[in-house]
């Protein structure tokens, strides 16, 4: 059952068509992925989404209503978690709490236990009562989360929140995304870490300049480069001499080289070793170390856009 | 509003003491302002004599016995020179035939050499009316007095006319403050300048209009850090959104009004008037309409920074031209009395001063009150229109 449908959305600043034409559906409980570049859109969908922008045209209904004509009453069933951090840093983690709870509505021991119990959840109970300015960069994201959570909300919305945080900060969000939507929280996730993205979501939509380039299941995604695997392989050393002849063997698609490491792009990619091997023996180069990837996200928008994920 | 009203005074309250540093800094500049303006400075003022008359001796007598300036005896062209320099005020020229016009009934003429006109000229100037005028009085009194014992009796005319001259000159002495009165009424002005009250009470309202400019200010820092953004996801409405910062800021204005009037009042001594209801609606009026003035300020403005630059421009201007600075009462300029009309300011002072100044009840405010509710709704509205909410 779809709790939130997107259809032909478009957002355009004067010239910019920052969003354009996008249609998708999220299904109530399961993680959504947008996966893309920045630049991408992301966050003026979610924008739009959250009921901050209007769009230039296009609907977005939340349970079958209009989340442009009825913005207020779907806030309330909204969570919003900015890209930026979005806190008063004068104040103390507690007081941003109490502040964000209460615009939700939320007063007295109801509000006071939500923060215990969210608190714990983002893991910095022990430090609520310390100013935001003197947090590090990644427990302002877990306050930036937890101020999202407080009211309960049915649909969770994710723009970008690990970026610019340590490891350790980072893994404690994802693995809080995780356990929110095993307890029933529907979550839109939007990030351009691929990598984030596979860990967390159940079906995504890859945007690009603004338009939706593939959606589906991860494997689904996958599946538009079947066949397609990347061989790392390590050589002592690389010359051209080597390369044109890695060119030769069939199914060989693209030869990347980089410093003494060669990638090669190819169909069937587990039919070509016998020659490779043999090819590279014929040359004065000898192979220390082979590796296949297993075809993923980024291959995919590689394939797509003719580019990285991060470029 | 209430989640809006309470996360200011909790932001207020951690930032406390900004806005004591501020009120302080507001009392202390001032009381600064207004002692500079009532300093215990004495201009000085040349006096060339061109005639040779008893009667300009007089003159000379009569005007170094008034304390308000430093007199001193030149020739005309060092006192020339002196003006030019800036090290004397002005100096009075007492022309060649000034006894004799005296003599034929004649006005007198007394010349002044200045280089700018200020409110010690036009103090200079009455004086000058008032001792001429006086002088002119007490000879007259003295002439006829001799003229009229020297007919009946055998008595010298000029030892009478010496007598009748003193004695005159008794009499003004003991009727001085009449005379004072008297001579501001013969000046034709309407001046009636308090340099403590009107000082105290411009800069208290020039200070505080900073204090709740950046006090509505407030919502361009909501926008930098991102809270603007989140604030219109949530459920609070933008009306609530902007109608508690309009609370919060209007309250700051309060409590700094009324303690830079309660302190001016209590520490200096200034006598605000009988009628608190008057002065509390005036100030009131005023507060609102400064509020409204930081949101239109905002309004415009995309950043705090861009706020800070344009504040004190607008504020320092408009105090200027509005009167907080020195009275309107000494400007002569028809455009810059005009321009005053357009500021709030100027209408603040206006009815806080019919309070304090000449004791006028509510029919003293009520045009001021009136226009600056005016210029509140005007900025208002402007501001309402203006304020991004993307």
């Amino acid at each position: 059952m779809s709790l939130l449908k997107v259809n032909n959305l478009k957002k355009y600043f004067k010239e910019v068509k920052a969003v354009n034409g996008i249609t998708f559906d999220v299904k109530k409980g399961e993680v959504f992925g947008l996966l893309g570049p920045n630049g991408a859109g992301k966050s003026t969908t979610i924008s739009m989404i959250s009921t901050l922008f209007n769009p230039t045209s296009g609907e977005i209904t939340y349970n079958g209503e209009s989340i442009v004509e009825k913005p207020k009453a779907i806030q309330q069933k909204l969570g919003v978690v900015p890209q930026e951090i979005a806190l008063y840093p004068t104040l103390s983690g507690l007081e941003n709490l109490k502040f964000w709870g209460h615009a939700y509505g939320l007063r007295g021991s109801e509000l006071n236990k939500r923060i215990e119990d969210i608190s714990q959840v983002i893991g910095i109970k022990d430090r609520l009562k310390d100013k935001i300015e003197k947090y590090s960069g990644g427990m302002k994201r877990r306050i930036n989360i937890g101020a999202a959570l407080l009211h309960k909300p049915d649909l969770l919305i994710m723009d970008e929140p690990t970026v610019g945080i340590d490891p350790q900060s980072r893994n404690h969000i994802l693995d809080t995304v995780l356990k929110l939507n095993e307890e029933g929280m529907t979550i839109i996730y939007t990030s351009h870490y691929m990598e984030e993205v596979e860990y967390l979501c159940s079906r995504i939509s890859i945007m690009d300049m603004g338009e939706i380039i593939a959606s589906g299941t991860q494997e689904e995604l996958v599946d538009i480069i079947k066949g397609q695997k990347k061989i790392n392989i390590k050589l002592d050393h690389v010359d051209d001499t080597l390369i044109s002849i890695i060119k030769t063997i069939e199914y060989v698609e693209k030869v990347e080289t980089h410093e003494n490491e060669m990638i090669l792009t190819t169909q069937n990619g587990e039919n070509i070793f016998k020659d490779l091997i043999s090819k590279t023996a014929e040359t004065e180069s000898n192979i220390l170390s082979i590796d296949i990837k297993k075809p993923n996200l980024e291959a995919v928008f590689l394939h797509l856009t003719g580019k990285a994920l991060r470029d | 509003m209430l989640s809006i009203i309470l996360l200011r005074l909790k932001k207020l309250k951690g930032e406390y003491y900004v806005f004591l540093i501020m009120t302080a800094l507001s009392l202390v500049l001032a009381f600064i302002f207004s002692s500079a303006y009532n300093s215990d400075y004495t201009p000085m003022v040349l006096i060339v004599n061109n005639d040779d008359s008893a009667y300009s001796q007089k003159a000379i007598d009569e005007l170094v016995n008034s304390d308000t300036f430093n007199y001193k005896i030149v020739s005309y062209d060092k006192a020339t020179e002196e003006v030019r320099k800036g090290s004397a005020l002005a100096a009075i020229v007492i022309k060649e035939n000034f006894g004799e016009s005296i003599d034929n009934n004649n006005t007198p003429t007394l010349g002044i050499i200045k280089t700018k006109n200020d409110r010690d000229i036009m103090v200079l100037q009455s004086i000058m009316n008032s001792i001429t005028s006086k002088m002119i009085s007490n000879i007259k009194i003295a002439q006829n007095t001799a003229d009229y014992i020297g007919e009946i009796t055998d008595a010298n005319k000029d030892e009478l006319f010496k007598k009748a001259y003193d004695n005159a000159v008794k009499g003004w002495k003991y009727q001085k403050t009449i005379n004072i009165n008297v001579s501001t009424l013969e000046a034709d002005t309407e001046l009636y300048y308090d340099n403590t009250i009107h000082s105290i009470i411009g800069f208290s309202l020039f200070f505080s209009m900073y204090t709740i400019v950046f006090a509505i200010g407030e919502i361009l820092n909501d926008r930098k850090y991102r809270t603007w953004q989140r604030i219109l996801v949530s459920p609070i409405s933008k009306t609530s959104m902007l109608g508690g910062n309009l609370v919060v800021s209007f309250l700051v204005g309060v409590v700094q009004i009324v303690i830079l009037f309660a302190a001016s009042q209590f520490l200096f001594g200034v006598d605000y008037g009988s009628n608190f209801a008057a002065l509390a609606t005036i100030l009131i009026v005023f507060i609102f309409t400064v509020t409204s003035l930081g949101l239109f300020l905002s309004g415009i403005v995309k950043n705090h920074a861009q706020l800070s630059a344009l504040t004190p421009i607008v504020l320092t201007s408009t105090a200027m031209l509005g009167g907080t600075m020195w009275p309107l009462e000494i400007v002569n300029s028809d455009i810059i009395l005009g321009l005053a009309n357009i500021t709030p300011q100027k209408w603040a002072i206006q009815g806080v001063k019919a309070l304090a100044v000449y004791n006028e009840g509510f029919e003293g405010i009520v045009t001021p009150a009136i226009v600056l509710l005016g210029m509140g709704l005007v900025f208002f509205g402007l501001g309402v229109k203006l304020v991004k909410y993307d």
